[in-house]
């Protein structure tokens, strides 16, 4: 049993010691150049032939294309992108996903591998028992097909990587500090799965054997995860939630990392804020060390 | 006006300010952790939160969904201990319903709404402390809140609040000046193209005064942007410099 | 409460974990989370408290009025309590959305202050079938992470600790009662909340109970038990909430664990605010600027 209560004022929020003045940083309403010869890119827009920034962020140049990205926003998705999300409803022939974008994302039943694997045509059977594969509640991770004009994302799940999620546990963090990387989804050396979705979900479970991959994941595994396994899957957990609290980027390096420095702590120690900071420091520069 | 001057010969308000200056203003974007973009302003002593969620699905009945821009959807609400006297209820009486349908208003000017179709964006408002100039503070609070989400705005809402006391123009009025019975001009401007976005007044003022104080007013923007720009740019540098963004 | 929605395998995964006594978060059963507490942070009351409980945030503002004694109650003050839940806390709150909740929060409120050893109503009576201080307890509720009873029971306790009420003299002439109002700002009473209880809220997900469920446990849990426990252990209400069904042994094993969890929440609650009062002096940056 443990109860920690403190004063508010015991507990202070830690301020970089040097904040260099960024040269390109733009508040909404600045004009960030008069040249017409530039291309209107995201958090841009044009009055009187002059490109404004509309968010708070720093500019970034890509040949004529100007964009300003602000800190924080919902996901913008993009092709070809990882992301896990949750189904919100089962419709006809297609599933609405949360995939914490500006509007609902959607599931086709075409674009799923039914269990079994294999590629066949979508009969009315299955139709009818869609619900029976995704229910409301369900997780899945999967890939964004295609971009809707309206903004809004189809996904699919045609690969056996992809699909229906088991016994783990989510964290919902800010997409913008997921980092792009070649793939999102790790085996940990703990043994411990980590779903890196893009749009800021992170899905951490024990890592399984090879033979439950082959389903899509369909046949879900309902016995009680080992103690063990639990308690790293909660470390990492928390590892991911201090790094998101920090506003540190989340990928397997600064996982691990984090995870190898908070091992001196028990995991439920882990949510003290002195110690968060500690965790973080440590593998902030280890971070730094290695240059990346 | 019997009892207090407001305006001494000196030139010195009941608070010690000059005619033209502003409350003290602090502020602090990214408050909560929950929702998509938030806010917390002290201008004086008056305190408020905003939080903003969006742009998202429609809730509730489809048929509010606009097809060419988003919804601007908001509620302005205050704690029921925010005000000397006690409260009975935080919202929903006619002086709120009146501060959420100026600040869907103001917004709806303000927010590049034709960038989200078909979606929603929710601002809400909550006075933990009333000193005067809700409305303003307000205004400026729910404007952080929604560059803390990122939502695109053609530039920042500022709102200030002035009168006229003793043939002079005063700045951002408190709870006392307010309600001295003075007239009160209350402007939201885009302070960068210098476009009003809200204009109320109330009691009287003639006409002649008019434009002097709607000067300050507007003056008064000005300044509240300078020091939201300030706010704003530390914690956009504090933050790309801890998680290294490029 | 504030819907969350879990697939089944997640569900699974969290019952589990209460069973092994390990948590989603590496917590065991009995263990609260990281609880921040400020005190004096809104100028317009006569105490007010804001606390933050991981991600439940709670500002509590206590604000004291004279008004008439109840007939029932002639020789004692009032207590009342009002629950806003504030739409920044999630936009299902907006509008009328938060209502169900705020009142089931502050009649529990209610009912755990309802017992002559919490507060002594009789110091709020300022002349006997006449005049008495009503105490007006305001919660807002700014952000929802799970164990909203729990949290605002502490913040409210901790705000009517910080609570002064301006000292009155009561003369008596020819048949009229005068009350007049101390000049001194700082000659004030405060209240005794020693014995003012917390509400431990007992979740049962799946047979095992866990205290201070986060959103994702309370989602798991079909039925909880409410606990209104004194420093001294003592019960001063108990509320089942919820469509699931407890045995009758069970509830004995929670009333077991609330009491010895209530006692320590009480105990660490008092010391930090008798702490705070001592060092007044130096604070910096407070309330939600820190």
């Amino acid at each position: 049993m443990a109860v920690d209560i403190r004063l508010a004022s015991t507990c202070v929020r830690l301020k970089p010691e040097s904040i260099d003045e960024l040269t390109n940083l733009v508040t909404p309403g600045d004009v960030i150049t008069s040249d017409t010869g530039f291309m209107r890119g995201h958090g841009t827009f044009m009055e009187d032939g002059k490109h404004h920034a509309s968010v708070a962020g720093v500019v970034q140049r890509v040949n004529k294309l100007i964009c300003v990205k602000p800190l924080k926003t919902r996901y913008n998705g993009e092709v070809g992108d990882i992301v896990v999300g949750r189904i919100i409803e089962v419709g006809m022939k297609r599933w609405k996903v949360d995939t914490h974008s500006k509007l609902d994302s959607v599931l086709m039943l075409s674009s799923v591998n039914l269990p079994g694997g294999e590629l066949r045509r979508r009969s009315e059977e299955d139709e009818k028992l869609m619900r029976y594969y995704l229910k409301e509640g369900d997780l899945i991770s999967a890939e964004v097909q295609s971009v809707f004009n309206d903004g809004s994302l189809s996904l699919h799940t045609r690969s056996l990587k992809y699909g229906k999620l088991g016994q783990g546990s989510l964290y919902l963090v800010s997409p913008s500090l997921i980092k792009r990387r070649k793939t999102h989804f790790h085996n940990l050396p703990c043994g411990v799965t980590v779903i890196l979705g893009n749009n800021g979900y992170v899905w951490v479970c024990p890592t399984e054997g090879e033979v439950s991959e082959q389903t899509g994941g369909y046949e879900q595994n309902f016995e009680p995860v080992v103690r063990a396994d639990r308690e790293v899957v909660a470390r990492i957990g928390n590892c991911v939630q201090s790094l998101a609290d920090h506003r540190m980027m989340l990928f397997d390096t600064s996982i691990l990392y984090t995870y190898e420095a908070s091992l001196k702590f028990p995991v439920k120690d882990m949510m003290k804020p002195e110690v968060k900071t500690e965790v973080i420091d440590l593998a902030r520069q280890r971070l730094e060390r290695d240059g990346t | 006006m019997a009892g207090i001057e407001l305006l001494s010969d000196q030139g010195f308000r009941v608070d010690g300010r000059k005619a033209n200056e502003l409350r003290r203003i602090q502020c602090r974007l990214g408050v909560f952790t929950q929702a998509d973009g938030s806010a917390y302003i002290e201008q004086g002593n008056t305190k408020i939160l905003a939080a903003v969620y969006g742009p998202h699905e429609i809730r509730g009945s489809r048929s509010k969904a606009l097809h060419d821009k988003v919804l601007v959807n908001c509620q302005y609400s205050m704690a029921t201990f925010s005000t000397g006297e006690r409260k009975r209820r935080p919202r929903g009486d006619r002086k709120s319903k009146e501060m959420t349908m100026h600040l869907q208003q103001t917004f709806d000017a303000a927010i590049l709404t034709s960038l989200y179709p078909r979606s929603q964006i929710d601002i809400f408002v909550e006075v933990l402390q009333s000193d005067g100039g809700n409305y303003c503070a307000s205004v400026n609070a729910a404007t952080l809140a929604l560059i803390d989400a990122g939502i695109p705005l053609k530039d920042y809402v500022c709102a200030c609040s002035a009168s006229f006391v003793n043939d002079k123009p005063i700045m951002d009025i408190s709870y006392l000046e307010e309600s001295s019975g003075g007239a009160e001009l209350i402007v939201a401007t885009l302070p960068k193209s210098e476009q009003i976005v809200f204009l109320e007044m109330n009691s009287r003022l003639h006409e002649d005064n008019l434009s002097h104080v709607l000067d300050m007013a507007v003056k008064g923007c000005k300044d509240i942007h300078d020091v939201l720009d300030q706010a704003v740019r530390e914690h956009v540098g504090e933050v790309a410099a801890i998680s290294g963004l490029e | 409460m504030v819907d969350v929605q879990l697939s089944d395998a997640e569900k699974t995964y969290i019952i589990h974990g209460a069973q092994d006594n390990l948590r989603e978060d590496g917590r065991g059963c009995e263990d609260y989370r990281h609880l921040e507490i400020e005190t004096s942070v809104v100028s317009t009351t006569s105490g007010s408290a804001k606390i933050r409980l991981a991600n439940t945030e709670i500002l509590v503002g206590v604000k004291v009025e004279l008004g008439e004694t109840s007939p029932e109650n002639p020789d004692k003050g009032r207590i009342e309590f009002f629950v806003d839940c504030s739409a920044n806390a999630t936009p299902e709150f907006e509008g009328r959305g938060g209502e169900d909740l705020a009142n089931e929060i502050s009649n529990m409120l209610a009912r755990a202050y309802d017992c002559p050893s919490c507060l002594d109503m009789r110091k709020l009576c300022v002349v006997e079938g006449k005049k008495c201080w009503i105490v007006y307890v305001d919660v807002l509720l700014l952000e929802c992470g799970g164990s909203l009873f729990d949290a605002s029971s502490i913040a409210v306790k901790a705000a009517l600790y910080n609570t002064s009420i301006p000292r009155l003299t009561v003369t008596h002439d020819e048949g009229h009662t005068e009350l007049e109002l101390s000049d001194d700002p700082y000659d004030v009473q405060r209240l005794d909340v020693y014995n003012s209880p917390c509400i431990v809220t007992l979740s049962k997900i799946g047979h095992s109970h866990v205290v201070d469920a986060s959103q994702k446990e309370e989602a798991c849990c079909l039925a909880r038990l409410m606990l209104a426990v004194t420093d001294k252990g003592c019960v001063t209400a108990m509320k089942k909430e919820g469509s699931g069904s407890f045995d009758v042994s069970s509830i004995e094993d929670m009333l077991e664990t609330g009491k010895k969890v209530g006692q320590s929440l009480n105990k660490s609650l008092m010391e930090v605010l008798v702490s705070e009062d001592r060092n007044m002096k130096k604070k910096y940056m407070t309330g939600y600027l820190r």
